[in-house]
């Protein structure tokens, strides 16, 4: 695709990105999320989004957690929009989510969204009662390359633990 | 929001310090910042449980950056009596742009960290 062509493209699907009349929703919200097009689709090359800001609600005692969301993509066909990601993440501000829970439903949200050649979710939450919760959340296509990936990364997370900070 | 004083020796100094102070920039965007609250005691301070329910109200009130080292000054000065009180909030950067926003008496800030925290 021509490259003036494909960016008037872009610029038409994405409405949030320049948006001075952003909205913010602090209530769990998958639609705010937002993909442009991958023009690289051939290449496997990897996306990295760090969210230091995330913060949930407790379903039962309704405190506030805080962490840092790490999200790894390989992307197929869609790329997820990154203003549009922020929006989405701050719409759990005020939704009551279990750690485990958010991490699994913030991957199975871009899954969805992206269908990407492997994606994963990492959460590193904030200790509570002195315990810190870091969940982690992978995806693959069906491609075995992937397939393997995922293995791979999954079968050696976290070998040698150790205390971060 | 009314902070239950608790009775303590006097002339101790107490600093204060949280990662987790969230509130709303008035267009609804939240800020995210690190508090510190540095204060002499006149013989009382507050109790933490009502402190952390007052700093975990600020998340669905909207200030400007700005005024939010006066909001936490004015809500402990109004409740305990304390010397020297003094208020610094580093906000994290917004536009590549990082605010600290002190109010009350000058201090020098205490960096300590938890073990387990991410950083």
């Amino acid at each position: 695709m021509d490259e003036k062509v494909y960016k008037a493209k872009r610029a038409k699907e994405l409405e949030q990105l320049g948006s001075a009349q952003t909205q913010y929703t602090y209530e769990y919200d998958p639609s705010l999320l937002e993909t442009f097009e991958n023009v690289h689709p051939k290449m496997d090359y990897w996306v990295t989004l760090n969210a230091d800001e995330f913060t949930s609600l407790c379903p039962k005692t309704n405190q506030p957690d805080f962490g840092t969301l790490i999200i790894n993509y390989i992307p197929d066909v869609k790329m997820v929009e990154s203003k549009s990601l922020k929006l989405y993440l701050f719409s759990f501000m005020n939704s009551g989510e279990f750690h485990e829970d958010v991490v699994n439903k913030i991957g199975k949200d871009l899954v969805a969204l992206m269908q990407p050649k492997y994606l994963e979710v990492i959460g590193l939450f904030y200790p509570r009662g002195n315990i810190s919760i870091h969940p982690a959340f992978s995806y693959a296509n069906k491609e075995e390359k992937y397939k393997e990936i995922e293995k791979y990364r999954f079968l050696n997370r976290n070998l040698n633990p150790q205390r971060i900070g | 929001m009314t902070l239950q004083k608790i009775q303590i020796v006097e002339n101790t100094n107490i600093q204060y310090l949280s990662h987790e102070l969230l509130f709303l920039a008035q267009s609804g965007q939240p800020y995210r910042g690190t508090f510190y609250v540095n204060f002499t005691s006149c013989g009382e301070t507050f109790n933490l449980v009502d402190f952390k329910k007052y700093i975990t109200s600020l998340r669905d009130k909207k200030l400007n950056a700005e005024d939010i080292a006066y909001e936490i000054f004015t809500t402990i000065e109004q409740d305990i009596k304390t010397k020297d009180l003094g208020i610094v909030v580093d906000l994290t950067a917004r536009g590549g742009i990082q605010q600290r926003i002190s109010y009350g008496t000058a201090f020098n800030t205490v960096q300590k960290e938890n073990i387990f925290q991410v950083r």
